[in-house]
């Protein structure tokens, strides 16, 4: 049987066996939703909802909603069988705490009884997906950013960063602006985070964001309700806080400029190999105009060497900028698990969960 | 007490010039980052800007204070740490850093340091994790008192260890004897360590640390007309497709401090790739014909550097030199007492027993930042050879690895932390409670 990759984020978690070249199986939000079932039948079932996000900021926070999240996608979506569990790869974001990671292994051998264990970081997972070990991955994701360069498979931590900011606050902010230009009207977080996916994109550069502010093409969207909003230059202002998140109010530099900045804090003898190898990954590098943008920023970025995207192969499977994470998982599955490089149950049984720093890097 | 594989200490070395912080264990700390914050005096801000969430936190600890006045006057400080924190430029930020002369004289700063290094780089609870911290190897009781009460009373640490730098980068190179020659950012240090112990009247400092031959690079290369500008007083602009043009940024209200630092930011990496220690002392006249290296600084100039090369790290073996560049006069005052490296190496073993002189002599260790400086390991066994005593066989040893130079002290901690033997070491909070913090004179030698 094959092992079974799982990529949980913030607001997808990625699932499937370690097929590579092929979109995971599974998809599915993180987000869930608990029903307070009192056991007592009334003659109105009011069902109070709780939205619970399990995974926050790239880390897991609520381990209980995290087993059945992982209940139902290894036994109901897998197909897994009680007592026959496979071998799983997990991967972590960057900085994720020691504590964190015991966690998990000790919830995947204790309550799950897989048969093996690895753990690796998403940096370096994007960047096999391209086919790369070394390189600069910027994984734009929900809950957080992260810019990590990698030198032949291992991530430089020391000069890595991670920013608290990412999807989740564009949504909110485009829910703030929506708001103001359509005081009428009642949208919920998911709507207006569905709103972002169809509507938002990035102006070619700084001059035509400019001219986007004082004059937009309306466009008016009917949401599930039948209610009728329209959308502005709200659209552009979304992707230009990637570039200048000051728009957002935060006291930060643009991608570019980080992505650039952190690679000068590595020995200059890698600066070519990282910045001609950088992958930019996550939900939001998928907008319109993200790469035409991101070029664009890089010929003006202060280095001499122009960071310049990767291109993935033919052979991989569209949008893997949505999953490059997961794809690289599976690759890294096919090697480690035959090689017995994995945790394996004996190895946790006698040393404990601190086994995975030692064994997964 | 505490297993050592279950719980795992975290090891902290806060340096003139930057922090390292990570777990016991492991090769390398996770987080580094300058040990200077950014601060922006709230009394400078526009008083209608109340809104800063700072201020609440900060009113509250501040009506404890019985004098109105000394409200005013300690002010209150919005604190930067982080080198993504002190790389966005802001109004009014000045950039502090909590050492003077060597010792630290703001402690608020260094447990702002401390907080960023828990709560945002390594993300982990300071009352779960026993606490190793490398300490200046001569610090006075004063300071190690106050560390004791910043750790267990505000952090609630369960163990605390103070070990000595020069003590800890012995261990991290497998030798109990040796004598230790640590370059940081503010100053060098050679220390003689015997069997786990510092010799402590023979210990030397000399102010001519990283920071200092940076801005000896710094100014040598401003009177040569090459201003080197900050990151964020430029931008690049496309006037036309395919050509770019510089234009310079203005922000009236940057503090000189800040502008100082983010120089220096780049000045140092100017001297960390260009800069090697010369094989022969460095002459004039010599080295006016050597073939310039070029580098290209962040706004796209191109400079060609030549003799500075060599003349920046001579200045640790001939301190005089630093008379010779321009705009570094406030030097000369202090110039007479300053000895260069080999001198300061003779002169402390000298001052040690002499059955251990000869041990010493061969087992000479290089640390820190600046002495992971190109050849300056053969320069500076060279330049021994010639001072030591005839008998005196001088080996100076040194990590291949550049990370393993710089972070050597903190390696060396990791090491010690995850010793089995050392677990019952530890200073534990209840001993603190017990005996008080000038206990910790005795736990931690």
């Amino acid at each position: 049987m094959e092992a079974a990759v799982v990529d949980p984020g913030s607001s997808l978690l990625k699932a499937g066996f370690a097929i590579p070249d092929q979109s995971p199986a599974m998809i599915i939000p993180t987000q869930m939703k608990r029903m307070i079932d009192d056991g007592s039948m009334t003659d109105n079932p009011v069902v109070d909802e709780v939205a619970i996000d399990p995974v926050c900021r790239g880390y897991v926070r609520d381990w209980d909603a995290m087993e059945d999240l992982l209940h139902y996608v290894l036994y109901t979506g897998l197909g897994w069988e009680i007592g026959n569990e496979g071998q799983i790869l997990f991967t972590d974001p960057l900085c994720t705490p020691k504590a964190n990671k015991e966690q998990l292994v000790q919830l995947m051998f204790e309550t799950f009884n897989i048969s093996g264990f690895y753990a690796s970081e998403q940096a370096v997972l994007s960047l096999y997906a391209v086919g790369r070990i070394s390189g600069c991955t910027v994984d734009i994701g929900h809950g957080k950013i992260d810019i990590a360069p990698v030198i032949e498979g291992a991530v430089n931590h020391i000069a890595s960063r991670r920013f608290e900011f990412g999807g989740i606050d564009l949504t909110n902010f485009l829910a703030q602006e929506l708001g103001k230009s359509n005081p009428l009207v009642n949208i919920s977080i998911s709507d207006v985070e569905k709103i972002k996916q169809l509507y938002s994109c990035c102006a070619e550069d700084e001059l035509a964001y400019q001219k986007t502010q004082n004059s937009c093409p309306v466009e008016t969207h009917t949401l599930p309700d039948g209610q009728v909003i329209t959308i502005g230059r709200e659209r552009y202002t979304i992707g230009e806080s990637l570039f200048q998140p000051c728009l957002l109010g935060l006291e930060a530099h643009g991608i570019v400029e980080q992505l650039v900045r952190t690679i000068s804090t590595v020995s200059s003898d890698n600066h070519r190999q990282l910045l001609e190898n950088t992958v930019v990954c996550g939900g939001a590098s998928s907008m319109t105009g993200f790469e035409e943008r991101f070029q664009k920023e890089s010929s003006l970025s202060s280095s001499a060497i122009r960071p310049t995207l990767v291109k993935p192969p033919e052979y991989m499977p569209e949008n893997l900028s949505m999953y490059s994470a997961w794809v690289g998982g599976a690759i890294l599955a096919k090697v480690v698990f035959p090689q017995n490089q994995h945790v394996t149950k004996a190895d946790y049984d006698e040393t404990g969960p601190s086994i995975v720093h030692r064994k997964c890097f | 007490m505490y297993g050592g594989d279950e719980v795992s200490a975290i090891v902290i070395d806060l340096g003139s010039h930057t922090c390292k912080a990570g777990y016991a264990g492991e090769d390398a700390p996770k987080a580094v980052f300058p040990s200077v914050v950014g601060a922006i005096d709230q009394m400078d801000v526009d008083e209608s800007d109340n809104g800063e969430k700072n201020s609440a936190s900060a009113a509250e600890s501040k009506n404890n204070l019985k004098n109105d006045d000394s409200d005013k006057a300690k002010g209150k400080r919005k604190l930067y740490v982080g080198s993504q924190s002190l790389g966005y430029r802001r109004d009014h930020m000045e950039v502090l850093s909590p050492f003077k002369d060597g010792i630290v004289a703001d402690w608020d700063i260094v447990d702002s340091i401390w907080d960023h290094a828990f709560r945002e780089c390594l993300l982990i609870d300071p009352k779960e994790h026993p606490m190793l911290l490398a300490e200046p190897s001569s610090n006075t009781q004063q300071q190690r008192e106050r560390t004791a009460e910043l750790m267990f009373e505000k952090y609630k640490a369960p163990a605390l260890f103070l070990g000595k730098n020069a003590v800890l980068t012995s261990f991290a190179s497998g030798r109990a004897t040796s004598l230790v020659v640590d370059g940081g950012g503010g100053s060098i240090t050679v220390a003689p360590v015997h069997d786990g112990y510092v010799l402590q009247k023979a210990v030397a400092t000399s102010p001519i640390g990283g920071e200092f031959l940076t801005d000896c690079l710094m100014k040598s290369l401003e009177s040569k007309g090459i201003m080197i500008k900050p990151r964020y007083s430029f931008r690049r602009k496309e006037i036309r497709p395919g050509e770019f043009q510089t234009v310079d940024l203005d922000f009236p209200n940057t503090t000189e401090s800040y502008k100082l630092y983010s120089q220096r930011v780049i000045a140092s990496d100017i001297k960390e790739s260009v800069c090697r220690a010369p094989d022969t002392p460095y002459d004039e006249s010599a080295y006016s014909n050597i073939p310039m290296t070029s580098y290209e600084l962040p706004d796209g100039q191109t400079i060609e550097i030549g003799a500075d090369r060599f003349k920046i790290p001579d200045i640790l073996f001939n301190p005089s030199l630093v008379q010779s560049i321009p705009g570094m006069e406030s030097f000369t005052e202090i110039a007479p007492s300053v000895r260069g490296l080999p001198q300061m190496v003779v002169e402390s073993i000298s001052k040690c027993d002499v059955d251990i002189r000869r041990e010493l002599f061969s087992s000479i260790l290089l640390a820190g930042g600046t002495a992971s400086m190109q050849q300056l390991k053969e320069r500076l066994e060279k330049d021994l050879l010639e001072e030591s005593p005839q008998a005196a066989r001088v080996k100076v040893l040194a990590s291949g690895n550049a990370t393993e130079r710089r972070f050597s002290v903190w390696i060396g901690g990791s090491i010690l932390a995850s010793l089995g033997s050392f677990q019952q070491m530890w200073f534990s909070k209840s001993e603190y409670e017990e005996h008080g913090a000038s206990y910790i004179q005795r736990k931690c030698p």
